[in-house]
Formats: C-alpha cells, sequence, structure tokens
C-alpha cells in the first residue's frame, strides 16, 4: 500500500482535461466571476436588468455550448475526460442543457422580483450561476467525489439564495433549515462515498461497476450501508419521502423565484446524480436498490399528494406538489429500464418549464413583502389579470397531468414504464395520488375562476338597496346615487393592480407556450429524452 | 481491527489532553476575586445582571477574509509539495494560478464592499434633501418659563 502511494507521487501526471467537455460549467463559473468583479470594481450602479440580462447571455452561452456537447455525443458517440471522472454523454448532456434553461428563465423571473423587494443586486445572479454550475458538475459526474463537489456548489449557493429576501423572518428561516439538514444529508452522503470506497476500492462509477462484476462480495454489509447512505443523501437533495420534511418550509420561506429555480435545478440534479450512481455504478445490484426506490416512490407519491390537499397556503401547496412529482420520476426510476430512465427524463425536463412558470406567477401576486400566498388571495386572479390566471390554470393542469399538455405524457410515460416493468401497484399508486392531486389543482383553479370576495359583497348590497329603493317606490335618482355609491365601494375595496414585471411575462408566455406546444406536438422532446437514455457511456 | 488502534489512542489522547489541561488549569491558577476585579465598570450603577455583549457584525467579514486566506493556504501547501514530482510542472502552475485568481476575486468583492474600512460608517445613499421651511423656529416649540414653573 505503502509502496504504491510512494510510486504514485514520483511520477505525477496531469490528467488530459478537455476543456471543450466542461465548457458548459466553465462558462458559468466564469461569467459568476466576472458579474463579481465587474460589479466589485465599478462606482457607479449599472441600469437596472443589467445584471440579469448579463447571466441570460452567460446562461444562453452555457445552452449553446451544451447544445454542441449534444451534438458531438450523437455524432461520436459517449467518451469520458479528466481522467474518467466526468462522462460527457447524452444523459448528462440533457441535464446540461435543463439546468442552463432554467437559469435562463429563474434569472429573468428574479429580476423583477428582486427590484420590486428592492434587492436588486449582482450577488443573487453570481450565486444563481454558480449553483447551476454545481447541477451540472453533479449531471456530468461519473465519479463519486465529482458527484459530491457537484453538491456542495449546488447546495452551498442554494442555502444563500433561500435566505437572499434578508428583511423577511421566514426567509432566513428557509435559509437556516435547509443549511443545518442540508449540510447533515452531505455528511450522510458523504459517509456513503466512505464506506463504497471502503468496500469496492475506488470512488470512480464505472470502476466501482467493473469492480462488482468481476468480484463476488460475499459479506456486502458495508456496501449495501454505502448504497444506502447514498440513496438518503440525494434522497434529500430532490426532497423523497421520507427525507422531504425540509421542503414544505424551505419553498415556503424562501424568496419565489428562488424557490422555482430551486424546485427546478435542485431536483433535477439530484435525480442525474440518483440516476447515474444507481445504474452506472450499481447496476448489477438492482435487485438489492430497487424494493428501496419502490418503497420510496410510494410514500413520496403519498405524502405529496396527501400533504398538497390540506394547505392553505400556495407555496406550500406547490412544494407538497413537487414532493408528488418526485415520486412520479421515482416510479421511472424504480422501474430500472430504459422506458422508465427515459420517461423520467422526459417528467424532469418538462417539469422544469412548469415549475419556473407557476413560482413566477406565485412571486407576481405575492406582491411587495412576498407575502400573499394564500389561496384567498387567488380569488378573482382571472378578473383582476386573465393573463396571469390563464397561464397559471394552464401550468396547473400540465401539473395534474390533462391531455395535450406535457404533464399528460410525462405521468403516461412513467406510468407505462411501471407496468411494462409489472410493478402494477406501483402503477395504481400513482394514478390514484394523480386523480387526488387533480383535486387540489383544480381547487385552486376555481378560485381563481370564482368572481372576487369584494365584489361579491359589492353586488349583494346594490341588490339589497336597489329591493329597498323599489319597495319605498323612490325615484330613478335615488336608484342613481345607489349606483354611484356601490361603484365606490368597489374601487376602495378591490386589491391594487397587479404588475407584470416585462421579463415576468416573457417567461410565462415561454412556459405556457412550451407546456401547449410539445403537449401537442410531443416528438422531439420525447425522442431527445429517448436518446439521451441510448447515449450513455 | 487492529489498523484503527491509532484512531483509538489519538481519541485517548485528545481526551486526556483536554481533561488534564482543565484540571491544570483549576489547580495552577491563583483564583483571588476582589470587588473591584469583577466589578464591570470603574464607575456608575453597578448592573444586576450580565450586560449583553456588543461586536460590531464587520468581524464577520474580517473572519471571512480570514477564511478565503486559509483554504488558499490549505491548497497551496500540498500543491506545493508535489509540485516537485510532476510530470507536467506548466499544467500545475496553471491550475493553481487560476485558483489563486478565483480567490482573489472574492477578496476584491469583499474590499469594495468595505470589509477594511474601519471608523464611522461611510453614508452609501446622501440624504433626502430637508426641507427649507423646518428650522428650529419651527420644528422646536418654545416654552414660557412661568409655564414651566407652573407646570413644576
Amino acid at each position: 500500500m505503502i509502496h504504491t502511494l510512494l510510486l504514485a507521487t514520483q511520477v505525477l501526471h496531469a490528467p488530459h482535461v478537455d476543456y471543450v467537455a466542461i465548457l458548459p460549467e466553465l462558462i458559468l463559473i466564469g461569467g459568476a466571476l466576472l458579474l463579481m468583479l465587474g460589479s466589485s470594481l465599478s462606482s457607479s450602479r449599472p441600469a437596472p436588468g443589467t445584471w440579469s440580462g448579463f447571466t441570460v447571455v452567460v446562461a444562453a452561452a452555457s445552452i449553446g455550448a451544451s447544445w454542441y456537447l449534444w451534438d458531438q455525443v450523437s455524432r461520436h458517440g459517449p467518451q469520458e475526460t479528466v481522467h474518467n471522472a466526468v462522462a460527457v454523454d447524452g444523459f448528462s448532456t440533457l441535464f446540461l442543457i435543463l439546468i442552463g434553461v432554467a437559469l435562463l428563465l429563474g434569472s429573468l423571473v428574479a429580476d423583477g422580483y428582486l427590484r420590486r423587494e428592492g434587492l436588486d443586486g449582482p450577488e443573487f445572479y453570481v450565486l444563481a450561476m454558480l449553483s447551476g454550475a454545481g447541477g451540472m458538475f453533479m449531471s456530468v459526474a461519473n465519479d463519486l467525489i465529482v458527484v459530491f463537489l457537484g453538491l456542495e456548489t449546488l447546495s452551498i449557493a442554494l442555502y444563500v439564495l433561500a435566505g437572499y429576501h434578508t428583511r423577511r423572518k421566514e426567509s432566513s428561516e428557509a435559509a437556516i433549515k435547509y443549511f443545518v439538514l442540508g449540510a447533515f444529508s452531505s455528511a450522510i452522503f458523504l459517509y456513503g462515498i466512505a464506506l463504497v470506497y471502503g468496500a469496492t476500492g475506488s470512488t470512480n462509477l464505472v470502476s466501482i461497476a467493473t469492480y462488482l462484476s468481476q468480484n463476488v462480495i460475499v459479506t456486502n454489509g458495508i456496501l449495501l450501508a454505502g448504497i444506502a447512505m447514498l440513496i438518503v443523501g440525494l434522497g434529500f437533495k430532490v426532497a423523497a419521502a421520507p427525507f422531504h420534511n425540509w421542503s414544505p418550509d424551505v419553498y415556503q420561506g424562501s424568496p419565489t423565484p428562488v424557490t422555482g429555480y430551486m424546485a427546478a435545478v435542485a431536483k433535477a440534479a439530484g435525480f442525474a446524480g440518483l440516476l447515474r450512481v444507481l445504474f452506472s455504478a450499481f447496476g448489477s445490484m438492482r435487485t438489492d436498490w430497487q424494493p428501496v426506490i419502490v418503497v420510496l416512490a410510494a410514500l413520496t407519491l403519498v405524502v405529496g399528494a396527501v400533504g398538497a390537499m390540506v394547505q392553505t397556503d400556495v407555496k406550500r401547496l406547490l412544494a407538497y406538489s413537487s414532493i408528488n412529482h418526485a415520486g412520479f420520476v421515482l416510479v421511472g426510476l424504480a422501474a430500472a429500464t430504459t422506458a422508465g430512465i427515459s420517461g423520467s427524463l422526459y417528467y424532469l425536463f418538462t417539469y422544469t418549464f412548469v415549475v419556473i412558470g407557476s413560482f413566477g406567477v406565485v412571486s407576481v401576486v405575492g406582491r411587495h413583502g412576498d407575502g400573499r400566498h394564500q389561496l384567498e388571495d387567488y380569488r378573482g386572479l382571472a378578473r383582476r389579470n386573465p393573463f396571469l390566471a390563464a397561464v397559471f390554470a394552464l401550468l396547473l393542469l400540465a401539473q395534474s397531468g390533462v391531455p395535450f399538455t406535457t404533464g399528460f405524457l410525462a405521468k403516461f410515460y412513467v406510468i407505462s414504464s411501471a407496468v411494462q416493468a409489472r410493478s402494477y401497484p406501483l402503477a395504481i399508486l400513482s394514478i390514484l395520488t394523480a386523480v387526488v392531486g387533480a383535486y387540489y389543482y383544480l381547487r385552486l383553479i376555481f378560485i381563481m375562476y370564482s368572481s372576487p370576495a369584494g365584489e361579491a359583497e359589492a353586488v349583494a348590497v346594490e341588490l339589497m338597496i336597489t329591493d329597498v329603493a323599489v319597495s319605498t317606490g323612490a325615484g330613478t335618482t335615488l336608484v342613481e346615487e345607489v349606483d354611484e355609491v356601490v361603484v365606490l365601494a368597489e374601487t376602495e375595496a378591490g386589491p391594487p393592480e397587479l404588475e407584470v414585471p416585462t421579463s415576468t411575462a416573457l417567461v410565462l408566455t415561454l412556459t405556457g407556450l412550451f407546456t401547449v406546444a410539445f403537449g401537442l406536438v410531443p416528438g422531439t422532446i420525447v425522442n431527445f429524452a429517448h436518446q439521451a437514455t441510448l447515449l450513455v457511456h | 481491527m487492529t489498523q484503527y488502534l491509532p484512531i483509538l489512542a489519538l481519541f485517548i489522547v485528545a481526551a486526556l489532553f483536554a481533561g488534564l489541561s482543565f484540571m491544570a488549569s483549576g489547580l495552577l491558577a491563583p483564583y483571588r476575586p476582589t470587588d473591584a476585579k469583577s466589578a464591570p465598570y470603574e464607575c456608575g450603577i453597578v448592573p444586576d445582571r450580565e450586560p449583553a455583549e456588543r461586536f460590531p457584525v464587520r468581524f464577520y467579514l474580517v473572519a471571512m477574509l480570514f477564511i478565503i486566506f486559509d483554504i488558499e493556504i490549505i491548497f497551496l501547501y500540498p500543491w506545493a509539495v508535489i509540485f516537485k514530482e510532476t510530470a507536467s510542472p506548466v499544467f500545475l502552475l496553471v491550475e493553481m494560478l487560476t485558483f489563486a485568481a478565483t480567490v482573489f476575486v472574492a477578496f476584491i468583492y469583499l474590499i469594495s464592499h468595505g470589509a477594511l474600512d474601519w471608523g464611522p460608517l461611510k453614508r452609501l445613499r446622501p440624504m433626502a434633501p430637508i426641507s427649507p421651511a423646518r428650522t428650529s423656529e419651527s420644528t422646536v416649540r418654545r416654552i414660557r418659563p412661568a409655564a414651566r414653573d407652573e407646570a413644576a
């Protein structure tokens, strides 16, 4: 052992680094550093929107680089680089594109929000870009250490982002909760890596798989404990029950655009890590981990659906619904077939758009102070702002899995993969929770499209007074006066106008169009997810 | 299991060291309190409870500056040890320079946000202009001495 160590230190060969293969991450990190440096050195504040504009450009460049990689992979096949620690294949490039898109949309939503709350600053965008880079490293990782590195880069930036609204007590609470529990789960994950390394002698996923295929481990207690800890650590990040308890509080307390970004990126990156670890490294031990994933999926589905039913806060409702969605992705994972994985990938990709759009609407309706998130605050939204209500209704319908939206196909592929894998109880359970989900999504839509509370009262008053006027036989002048009074009361009681910033409106339009267009013509994205599964190293 | 014995020994040594230090401090340190020594101030009202400790939040920024360079050193040290043994020194040098530059950006950020500016705080925003109508005549209500005496 010592001899080999000495040999290793005598000649230290630098690994060959293919910088193009990690270009999307490098662009994000470079952009973050540039933004930090530029904002530090310039003495005057730039025009509002400069920082978010810069972030959008950087994210677009990163998506471009990811697209180039996707093109390379589909032509020349998957490859490994940086001493086999990074895998560039269809699977990882899909997640690179997904995270780039989430960053682009998320920073557009954040722009209007931060300006409204008086929090505008370069720090938000720097942290968003760094967390995106962390998520990307998690998805390209081919080594447990790189998974951990990405996980930490992603999480630490997100802890700070969760507490970004410094004037709101809930925001700090969310940051503290997320940090303490997240650090705990990271430690468990790290311990899992140590145990797996102890059992197999490597942290490289492919080396682990090779070792497991060539050796028969008689007492595999350490290895199984290691796998269990890896599942716990990543299960926490994707908010799978029973490791979901942090998510409603954190989703509720975080600034709303951060919630949307977090729900999209942390979930996607967590699932990327989970899929990669389970299939690349422990594919041969499928019979050991598959029952665990089945139980996790069932629990997550039920906890998410039942939890969302009793919520009166829309952000908490969406938090529980995102737990339910994580359950659906786990159903695809539990099937452990190509169809299942491509279903999960399709689910994650389309969910990114839906969740960022949904929280975009919530961040506008929350108004100054980010506090109006009760169901009652949505009553009559369709009257006050038909655009917001229409987009939100569409996205909620997509979440509940209504046909002609991307959400329907996502649920369809995942459940059909469970049926193909003959896990009928799980398929039936997921259909049942989808039905339960329809209840709370439709309830929210119904509230948005019902008449506002203030207006209903005004109408009642009007009716009562005209009744009185008719019964006393008063002239038309009195009725006119009454009409005036009613109009005045309505404008006084009516809530202030909702301001939809242009950038948020753009995001809502894009996510709405994506959800409908690819729900009607699903071919492109389905092929994308399917090819991503095939092009795995 | 024998390979883990050194770790166990380390645990025991650490516990012994901590325990013995406390014991030695308790036994050897002279303990002669006087009223003057334990009073928090030289003069004024004797406080009846422990006053809350206050220190500027600015110290956190100094702590962060320390962490930045601490982390840099942690990585520089093993890097310096293996630098001579590498077959590709240029790669290693460029890597470390990139790392140092990244850390330096964080340093610049902290400096530009006033981590090392001590003394009275600079006003970040100019105060809103005060209306010329507000003078000591208009804002201060004068009370006649007679009225004051009556009130007393």
